[in-house]
């Protein structure tokens, strides 16, 4: 499974019931969807591909093992968006932007570019324990993007996003896979799910689904893992005006 | 930004500068500032030389030591635990400091050598350190060592007012044990500065350049060292540097409390929370403040000590701090 063209490769990855024997290999430039139910183990993922957790198994990134790679390289080749978004010290927006640059000897670069595409310019001075959950989960994407890294692993981006951010970052996921980037993020909504190149189904810790998501997001997969019925339908479609 | 970082450290050396003066100047013989520094140059009277050199420099060296490590110490450990209530003693250094002073004044360890209440209370800190480490190594999260804390100065304060109850009788010993608890930096020697001003400095020294990695510390461990902070190894320099900090200045000045805790928030409040100013800054203000609440105790009756002035100035700002962030 693990092989050299893959830009990040797991093999055998367990952690107690929370993953279970999961392996997985992706090329560079793929925009790939985690979902799953509540407890699944799409943060578990995550943090594990990330190594900020570790587990059984093990991870290559370009084809170089995860453990063996200094803190500064991983933090100029992996950015990762967590789920919590609280701020205890009032630092500026773009202070806290900068420190996307630490593992670069904090030089600013792309500092501007990614407090513009994410709309955040405006806050740039703002203490970022007087915004919103959604401002703040804008500001930490920022950081992320700040990185320049070309794996970036985001958890549920969009949970507190209004509906036209929520668009925004999608677009701005895919304009970074076009850059050659691979983005794996997790996601509850199956239906934003057929916007990504591929998209990787987990329940109860396990892989069940991995590829493109007219393939793998069958009716039959999402009754089996989900417990809901599914069925293509015409409905509301939101879009980012052209 | 920069000028107005330079501008703080500025303002904040004056003041500390202003505090040494005052400091070597006031007390049961008031010197002029021109005496204070014919004195110090090894000129004008004898009495003048014998007060500057040999009793207010060893105390305001001292004093320095004691706030700036402390405040260098809250500091750090707001950092670490990512809460601006979060104080140098929330791990139990001090108390386990304080335990092992009192235990070598109840037998009577003053009157053998002047090393051996600050080097008991070395030893209680270092104790009270190593429980921490254990801990810590067991790769506790910071909720799991601040509940931790609380019990080991349950722990500590027990044995504590024990030793205290003992000594009740013996009155010369049990005002030797008030007078510690409530820390002070009178009657200090060169023995003491030796004991506490090289090393916390050094370890003040150590602790400037964590200024980056703590500011991304203090926004969320995972994502830190997500963006190549080494998070395990800047954990175990924030806890080792600042118990040590808070073991050395208990040692020489005995419990001063509320100096880790207002002076890095109030500067924080000031200046923001960029630790790479907030972290000289605080090393400049800790000083300046434990030398100015000492100047009182100089003039006040004796039950007005250092710790108590910096208690008398810290609970009611802890308690408007908690008015403007409702819980």
């Amino acid at each position: 499974m693990l092989t050299g063209g893959s830009v990040l490769a797991a093999q055998g990855l367990t952690l107690g019931t929370r993953l279970r024997d999961l392996s997985l290999s992706l090329e560079p430039g793929l925009l790939v969807a985690v979902v799953g139910p509540n407890g699944a183990g799409k943060s578990t993922l995550l943090q594990v591909l990330a190594g900020l957790l570790p587990a059984q198994g093990r991870i290559q990134w370009n084809g170089r093992e995860l453990a063996r790679i200094p803190f500064l390289e991983r933090g100029r080749a992996m950015a990762w968006l967590g789920q919590e978004s609280q701020a205890e010290f009032a630092f500026p927006v773009h202070e806290v932007v900068a420190q996307g640059r630490h593992a670069w000897g904090d030089d600013g670069r792309g500092v501007e570019a990614a407090l513009a595409a994410l709309d955040i310019g405006h806050l740039r001075d703002r203490p970022i324990t007087q915004l919103s959950g959604g401002e703040r989960r804008r500001v930490f994407l920022a950081r992320a993007l700040a990185t320049g890294a070309p794996l970036q692993l985001w958890d549920e981006p969009t949970a507190s996003l209004d509906v036209r951010h929520g668009l925004e970052v999608l677009k701005l996921a895919k304009g970074l896979t076009t850059g050659g980037a691979t983005l794996l993020v997790s996601l509850h909504d199956l239906r934003t799910a057929f916007c990504f190149d591929r998209v990787l189904v987990l329940d109860q810790g396990a892989l069940v689904g991995f590829g493109p998501p007219e393939q793998v997001l069958t009716p039959e997969l999402i009754h089996a893992v989900f417990r809901v019925q599914a069925r293509m339908a015409e409905s509301l479609i939101l879009e980012l005006p052209s | 930004m920069k000028g107005r970082t330079f501008g703080a450290m500025a303002a904040l050396s004056l003041l500390l500068l202003a505090a040494v003066l005052a400091s070597l100047a006031l007390g049961d013989l008031n010197l002029k500032p021109m005496e204070v520094l014919r004195a110090l140059a090894g000129h004008g009277d004898d009495l003048a030389r014998t007060v500057v050199w040999d009793i207010r420099l060893p105390r305001t060296l001292v004093g320095i030591a004691v706030g700036a490590g402390l405040a260098a110490s809250g500091v750090a450990m707001q950092a670490f635990f990512r809460n601006a209530l979060a104080s140098p003693g929330l791990l139990g250094v001090s108390a386990g400091g304080a335990l092992g002073a009192v235990a070598a004044l109840t037998l009577g360890g003053a009157a053998v050598s002047i090393w051996t209440v600050p080097g008991a209370s070395i030893l209680g800190a270092f104790l009270a350190t190593g429980a921490v480490v254990l801990l810590a190594r067991r790769g506790a999260s910071p909720e799991h060592l601040l509940l931790s804390g609380v019990a080991l100065n349950a722990i500590f304060g027990a044995g504590t007012s024990f030793l205290l109850a003992l000594s009740a009788g013996q009155f010369q010993v049990s005002g030797q044990i008030l007078f510690w608890l409530m820390g002070g930096i009178e009657n200090r020697t060169w023995e003491h500065v030796w004991i506490g001003l090289p090393p916390i400095l050094l370890g003040c020294a150590l602790m400037l350049p964590l200024g980056r990695p703590m500011n991304l510390l203090s926004l969320g461990e995972p994502s830190a060292q997500s963006l190549g902070v080494d998070v395990k190894r800047l954990r175990w320099q924030l806890i080792g540097l600042s118990t040590i900090l808070t073991a050395l200045a208990t040692a020489v000045g005995g419990v001063v409390g509320f100096v880790g805790l207002v002076v890095p928030h109030l500067l924080r409040l000031a200046f923001g929370p960029d630790h790479r100013r907030l972290l000289p800054l605080s090393m400049l203000g800790g000083a300046s403040l434990v030398l100015l609440c000492d100047l009182p105790t100089r003039f006040l009756p004796g039950g007005v000590r250092l710790g108590v002035m910096t208690a008398l100035l810290g609970g009611p700002f802890l308690l408007w701090m908690l008015r403007r962030r409702p819980c």
